[in-house]
C-alpha cells in the first residue's frame, strides 16, 4: 500500500507537470494548428494519463481521459481541425483532470466529479468527424462506437479492466499509427518515461526534495556562521592560520553553491501565462498576442511563489484596461490584436520584470485629478512631481474606482494589495505610460530573501538591521548643523528635512531601552519609506560591521545579512521580521519596517507633520527632485555637484581594492566590476595644495542603464538644493553647467557625457 | 519514545532547581543542557523572554523561568543553566538554577494539583525528600504568547 502511495504522488507531480506543458501546447497549436509533433505529444499525455489511472483504478478519470484521447486521435489523423473552440474544449479537458488530481492529492480518491457535460461535448465533437467526409464513414462508426460505449456504461470499468482495449481497437482501423502507438502502449512505467516531454537534461538532472536543499543551504548557513566565529578568534598559529583560510573560501564557495540551489528559471512561472492570457482576453472579447522574454532568469524559488499573484493581477489588469477593444483600436489605427510583452532580466543583484501593454495608456491628468480629489497630494504640489511620481498614486488603497476603471484605463483596481506584496518580499514598483501608446509596469524584485542587504545600527546598546531596499537616506544630526529634530503638534517629533516635515521615532526609547528628558543632539536618522510613509528612525549611530560577503562595503555598515527566521513565540510581535548571526556569535534582530509603522502609527503622525507643515509660517517650498544635488569633493579637492536623482547609491572603497585592469580602473563590488569614473580627469580640473591621496574613496554609483559605472570621489560634503536656474556655461564636455547650490557657485556634473567619456577614454 | 517496551508504563523526567524549589519536565523532549552562554536582548518582548541565543548558528528564544514563575531574578552567584527543549519541532531554551537529575518515575503517581487545565504545573510527584513539580514546556509557550497579545492590545 505504501508503495502504491509513492506511485501516485510521483504520478500525481509527473501529471501536473504535463498538464502544465498542455496548457502551453494548446495555446501554441492554436496559433500554429499545423504542429503533428505537438499534437502527437499532447495525445501522449493524455493517453499516460489514461493508462496511469486505470492501473490504480481511478475510473472516472481514466473514462475522462479515454474520452479526450479519442478526440485527440481523430485531430492527430486529421479528421478533425484544431481550432479555438477544440482548443477551449481540450484545456476544459485539462481543467477537469487538474480538478480530478488535486482531489486525488488531498484524498487520495478521485471525488465525486465525473464531467458528464465535458464527455458529452467531447462526443459530440468527435461525431463531427464524420459529416463532412462521408467516405470515412468505416473509421467513423468504429471510433464514436467504442467512446459510446464507455460512456453508457463508465461505471464497469474495473481497475482489472487493461486500458489498452480502446486503443488497440484504433490501432487496429489506423495501421499507420501502430507504430507511433508502440511506445506508449507498452507497459505503464515504460510508456510513462516515454511520455516524457523530449529532455536534453534528463541525465544530469534528479529531482531532489526541496526540503533537503533547504536543509543543505540551513547547514551551509550555520557553516558560514561557524567559520565567521573562526576567523575572528585571532591566532598566531601559521598551520592554523592556513587550514581556516582554507575552509573560508571553501565555505565561501559552498555557501554560493548552496544558494543557487534555491535558484529556479522563471519559466515555471511565465509558462502559465499564455494559457492566462488567452482566457482573459477571450473573456474580454479581444485579441491579445503575448510575447514572452527572459525566462531563464533565475531567482529564488520561494520568490517565484510569493510574484505569480501579483504578475497575474497586472496581466489580466493589462488585458482587461489596458489594451483597448478591437473597434477602438482599428480607430486608433492599431492592428486590432493587442501585443503584450513579458520580459524578466537580471541586473545589479536585482531582477526586473517588465509587464508592457501597447494599449491606451494611462492618463497623467486623470490620475493627478483623481488624487486631488482624494485628498492624496494638493494641486501645487502635484504640478512639480514627475509623471512616474504620480503614477504611483494608482497604488493607494482605494485609489481607484469604478468610475475611475474608465477614466484612467482601469489600473489601480487592487494595484494596492499588488504593491504590498511586491514590497513584502522587499521589491519596488513603478508604472509608466504614454497615452495612446501603451504602459509598462516594472517590477523590481531581490533574487533572494535568504540573503539581504542590510544597515546594522546601534540604539540604547542594541545592535538592529534595518533592510536596505526601505532606506532612502541618511541625516547626521550635529549639535549646530541645518538637520534638526523640532517637536511638532502634540509633542510628537517630526524632522525638517529640506522642504518637508517627516515624523521621527527615536528608537532607543521607542523600544524601551533609554529613555531621556531631554532629546538627544546627537545621532543619525535613517529615513525609511514604506507604503510611501516616509518617517525617520533615530538611531545612535551606524555601525561599521564585519562582513560575510564581500568587503566593498565594510566600510559604509551595509551588510549582506543571512536571514534567519524568529521563533514563533517572537513573529507575532511584529515589530522584528528575522534575526542575524553576526561574526561574533551574536544575535542581531532584523527590524521589521512595515510592522514599525503599523506600531508606531505612522500614517497619523505623518498626517500630523502635515497638519503642522500647513500651519507653519514658513512657506513650503516645492522643490523638485532635479534640483537637489549631491555635493562632493574630488581627489584633487575641486567641488563638484552630482543631480541626486542620477544617485544610485554611495559605497565606500579602499584605494588597494580598486583593480588596475588592463586600461582602466576597475572595483569589484558583489562580483561585478564597475568602472570608476575620476571627475578630475573628466573635467581637466587641476590639483589643489593639501590634498594628498585618503587611500579611500567614495563611489557615487550611476543608474544602471548607464553600465555598472561609479564617479569616484574623495569624499560626499552633503546634500543641497540648487537655487535659480543652472547656468549653461557647458563647452567643457562632462558638465551640465554651474548652479549656486547652498552658497557658493558649483559645476554640476553631467553624468550621461560623464560616462560617454570614461568609455572613449578607459585610461583614467 | 523509544524506550524498551517493558518499561512503558514509566517515563522519564529532567528535574531541577529554581529558587530551591524542585521542578521537572518530560526528559524526551528536552535535547542538550548547557551553560547560559550569551543571550541577545530582544526590546519589548515579555519580560520572561531574556532573549535570543545562538545555539551553533539556530537561533533559539530563551525564558528565564525565575521570571515566568514570579521568583525573583537571579542573583549574579547562581550561574544559570540552559535546557534546550524542542517543542513542536522549534527549539527554546529554558533557564534554571540548576540542573539535578534525569528520573525514571510512573506517570500514574503524578497528582494533577489543579483543575485548572490551562495552568502550566501540570502534576505533582512526591519524591524522597521534596515534592517535583512538573511543568509543561507547551503551555508555557502558550501562557506567553497570551501575555503578549493582552499588552499589545493594552498598548
Amino acid at each position: 500500500m505504501a508503495d502504491n502511495e509513492e506511485f501516485i504522488s510521483e504520478f500525481l507531480i509527473e501529471a501536473s507537470e504535463n498538464l502544465d506543458q498542455l496548457d502551453q501546447d494548446l495555446v501554441a497549436l492554436e496559433k500554429n494548428p499545423h504542429d503533428p509533433d505537438r499534437l502527437a505529444s499532447i495525445f501522449r499525455t493524455i493517453h499516460t494519463i489514461k493508462g496511469t489511472c486505470g492501473f490504480f483504478g481511478f475510473t472516472k478519470l481514466s473514462n475522462l481521459s479515454h474520452h479526450g484521447e479519442h478526440l485527440l486521435g481523430l485531430l492527430r489523423d486529421g479528421k478533425l481541425h484544431f481550432d479555438e473552440q477544440m482548443a477551449s474544449l481540450l484545456l476544459e479537458l485539462v481543467d477537469a483532470i487538474r480538478t480530478f488530481l488535486t482531489a486525488i492529492e488531498s484524498t487520495g480518491k478521485e471525488g465525486d466529479a465525473a464531467f458528464p457535460d465535458l464527455c458529452q461535448k467531447m462526443d459530440a465533437t468527435c461525431l463531427l468527424a464524420a459529416d463532412p467526409q462521408n467516405n470515412q464513414t468505416e473509421e467513423c462508426l468504429a471510433s464514436p462506437s467504442s467512446s459510446t460505449n464507455q460512456s453508457n456504461q463508465p461505471d464497469d470499468r474495473t481497475t482489472s479492466t487493461p486500458e489498452e482495449q480502446p486503443v488497440v481497437s484504433t490501432t487496429s482501423n489506423h495501421p499507420a499509427e501502430a507504430d507511433k502507438l508502440a511506445p506508449v502502449a507498452s507497459p505503464d512505467i515504460l510508456s510513462r518515461s516515454g511520455s516524457t516531454r523530449s529532455n536534453n537534461t534528463f541525465d544530469a538532472t534528479i529531482r531532489v526534495d526541496v526540503q533537503l536543499l533547504d536543509t543543505i543551504v540551513d547547514l551551509v548557513g550555520e557553516l558560514v556562521l561557524a567559520r565567521n566565529q573562526l576567523r575572528t578568534t585571532a591566532t598566531n598559529e601559521p598551520a592554523l592560520l592556513d587550514a581556516v583560510n582554507r575552509i573560508h573560501t571553501v565555505t565561501g564557495e559552498l555557501q554560493e553553491v548552496a544558494m543557487k540551489t534555491r535558484m529556479a528559471p522563471i519559466d515555471q512561472l511565465f509558462n502559465k501565462f499564455p494559457r492566462i492570457v488567452r482566457d482573459v482576453a477571450a473573456a474580454c472579447d479581444k485579441k491579445v498576442n503575448l510575447h514572452i522574454d527572459g525566462s531563464d532568469t533565475e531567482l529564488d524559488r520561494t520568490l517565484i511563489e510569493k510574484i505569480r499573484d501579483p504578475l497575474t493581477h497586472l496581466i489580466r489588469n493589462a488585458i482587461d484596461h489596458g489594451i483597448e477593444s478591437k473597434d477602438m483600436r482599428s480607430v486608433a489605427g492599431k492592428s486590432t490584436s493587442g501585443e503584450i510583452s513579458l520580459r524578466a532580466f537580471q541586473e545589479s543583484g536585482q531582477v526586473t520584470i517588465e509587464v508592457s501593454d501597447d494599449g491606451a495608456g494611462i492618463s497623467v491628468d486623470a490620475v493627478c485629478k483623481k488624487a486631488v480629489e482624494k485628498g492624496l497630494v494638493t494641486e501645487d504640489a502635484a504640478s512639480a512631481m514627475s509623471d512616474e511620481r504620480i503614477f504611483q498614486f494608482i497604488f493607494e488603497p482605494g485609489f481607484s474606482t469604478a468610475n475611475a476603471v474608465t477614466d484612467i484605463s482601469g489600473r489601480g483596481v487592487g494595484m494596492d494589495v499588488v504593491r504590498t506584496n511586491i514590497e513584502s518580499i522587499g521589491g519596488t514598483i513603478d508604472i509608466s505610460s504614454q497615452r495612446g501608446v501603451g504602459t509598462i509596469v516594472r517590477v523590481r524584485i531581490p533574487l533572494t530573501l535568504a540573503i539581504i542587504p542590510a544597515l546594522i545600527i546601534s540604539s540604547g546598546g542594541e545592535r538592529l538591521a534595518i533592510p536596505q531596499p526601505y532606506i532612502q537616506e541618511l541625516v547626521s544630526l550635529r549639535k549646530n548643523g541645518t538637520t534638526h529634530i523640532i517637536d511638532g503638534l502634540e509633542g510628537a517629533p517630526v524632522l525638517r528635512l529640506r522642504d518637508r516635515l517627516i515624523p521621527v521615532v527615536y528608537l532607543d526609547r521607542w523600544l524601551g531601552l533609554r529613555d531621556w528628558e531631554k532629546r538627544p543632539t546627537s545621532g543619525t536618522v535613517v529615513v525609511v519609506k514604506v507604503d510611501n510613509h516616509e518617517f525617520g528612525l533615530v538611531v545612535d549611530a551606524v555601525t561599521t560591521s564585519e562582513n560575510q560577503h564581500s568587503h566593498a562595503t565594510e566600510t559604509t555598515g551595509l551588510s549582506f545579512i543571512v536571514v534567519k527566521a524568529i521563533s514563533s513565540l517572537l513573529a507575532p510581535m511584529g515589530i522584528y521580521s528575522g534575526a542575524t548571526v553576526m561574526g561574533d556569535g551574536s544575535v542581531v534582530l532584523i527590524l521589521d519596517l512595515r510592522g514599525i509603522t503599523m506600531a508606531a502609527d505612522i500614517p497619523a503622525l505623518t498626517r500630523r507633520a502635515g497638519d503642522l507643515q500647513s500651519t507653519s509660517e514658513e512657506p513650503s517650498e516645492v522643490v523638485q527632485e532635479s534640483s537637489r544635488y549631491l555635493v562632493c569633493e574630488t581627489h584633487n579637492g575641486h567641488r563638484v555637484a552630482v543631480p541626486l536623482n542620477q544617485v544610485q547609491r554611495l559605497e565606500n572603497f579602499l584605494e588597494s581594492e580598486i583593480d588596475p585592469a588592463a586600461d582602466s580602473r576597475f572595483v569589484k563590488r558583489n562580483g561585478e566590476l564597475t568602472q570608476l569614473i575620476d571627475p578630475d580627469q573628466v573635467l581637466h580640473t587641476s590639483k589643489e595644495l593639501g590634498k594628498e591621496p585618503t587611500g579611500s574613496l567614495v563611489g557615487i554609483i550611476l543608474p544602471n542603464e548607464l553600465g555598472n559605472k561609479a564617479i569616484a570621489v574623495r569624499r560626499i560634503i552633503d546634500i543641497e538644493t540648487g537655487h535659480g536656474p543652472l547656468e549653461k556655461t557647458a563647452t567643457k564636455r562632462g558638465l551640465l553647467g554651474t548652479l549656486l547650490v547652498g552658497d557658493s557657485a558649483t559645476e554640476v556634473m553631467d553624468i550621461v557625457s560623464a560616462s560617454q567619456w570614461s568609455e572613449e577614454n578607459p585610461l583614467s | 519514545m523509544n524506550m524498551p517496551e517493558e518499561r512503558m508504563d514509566r517515563k522519564r523526567c529532567c528535574t531541577f532547581l529554581i529558587e530551591n524549589t524542585c521542578f521537572a519536565v518530560e526528559a524526551d523532549n528536552v535535547t542538550e543542557v548547557l551553560q547560559r552562554g550569551v543571550i541577545n536582548n530582544v526590546p519589548l518582548a515579555s519580560p520572561a523572554v531574556s532573549g535570543l541565543l545562538n545555539l551553533r548558528g539556530r537561533i533559539i528564544p530563551a525564558i528565564d523561568l525565575r521570571i515566568f514563575l514570579e521568583f525573583p531574578a537571579a542573583p549574579p552567584s547562581i550561574k544559570q543553566i540552559s535546557l534546550i527543549v524542542d517543542i513542536n519541532n522549534e527549539w527554546y531554551c529554558f533557564l534554571v538554577d540548576k540542573l539535578l537529575d534525569v528520573k525514571a518515575y510512573d506517570p500514574h503517581q503524578v497528582t494533577p494539583p489543579t483543575n485548572d487545565s490551562s495552568s502550566v504545573l501540570t502534576g505533582v510527584l512526591p519524591d524522597t525528600d521534596q515534592l517535583i513539580h512538573f511543568l509543561s514546556p507547551e503551555k508555557i509557550l502558550k501562557s506567553l504568547l497570551n501575555i503578549r497579545t493582552e499588552s499589545l492590545s493594552v498598548g
